[in-house]
């Protein structure tokens, strides 16, 4: 079992490929970063995904499905950097907190209305709203949040 | 755990369920909740060993932009 330390560890390396790249690491990746047998990053994978933190596997596999805010699946969350688009957010809400992933940098959130299809768009910096389009932009979840851990991805 | 243009599409919405609109926050009401450190120090060294003491603050923003809501109540029944 990871200690607390190891959790960090593992834990940052992961979100920090996600910052630069935009998918998640394989644990074979976790393995060679830190100098470790792969058998071992694997098992600092799962002993990180079972953190109870908002990220889990896709199901039966060793492979990180989500990894809050990012999602290592396209969504319909389309994140852009500084007008780069390279990544995906876990939902609508975290897609807000992307920002706090790229500091200093203006996050645009791209993505559909789930009800007629049609465009909407957020500029977030540092945490400010600089744009929404349209201004009315409404998040909607239809489970209270204190069921959402009983099924994150379907929450 | 969607985005829709307004309240009037999230209504709309064919899977839309009534007696839940206390899950529809405005976009500046997601966004503050997203803004504690729970959300914020996601790059810090240490996340995951001080993840827990971030829970408090997360819980209090989630009461205090939604008026004391049931529906965002992390607290046990």
């Amino acid at each position: 079992m990871s200690d607390a330390a190891q959790l960090d560890e593992t834990y940052h390396y992961i979100i920090s490929v996600f910052v630069e790249r935009g998918q998640a690491p394989h644990f074979t990746e976790i393995a060679s970063n830190f100098g470790v047998s792969v058998e071992e990053g694997k098992r600092r994978l799962h002993d990180l995904m079972a953190a109870r933190l908002p990220n889990w596997l896709f199901p039966e596999t060793d492979l990180i499905a989500s990894f809050a805010p990012f999602n290592n699946l396209p969504t319909q969350y389309r994140v852009s950097v500084n007008g780069e688009q390279r990544w995906f957010a876990q939902c609508g809400l975290e897609s807000l907190a992307m920002t706090w992933v790229f500091p200093g940098k203006l996050v645009t959130v791209n993505a559909p209305c789930l009800d007629c299809g049609e465009p909407l768009r957020v500029d977030i910096l540092d945490g400010v709203i600089k744009r929404a389009d349209p201004s009315d932009i409404t998040f909607y979840v239809d489970v209270p949040i204190k069921k959402w851990y009983g099924n994150l991805p379907f929450a | 755990m969607n985005l829709f243009r307004s309240r009037e599409h999230v209504k709309n919405w064919s899977l839309f369920e009534e007696g839940t609109e206390a899950g529809m926050l405005s976009l500046d009401d997601a966004m503050r909740i997203m803004s504690t450190p729970r959300h914020r120090n996601r790059l810090s060294l240490n996340y995951v060993s001080t993840f827990q003491d971030t829970v408090p603050v997360f819980a209090a923003r989630l009461l205090e932009v939604t008026d004391d809501s049931p529906f965002w109540d992390l607290r046990p029944s």
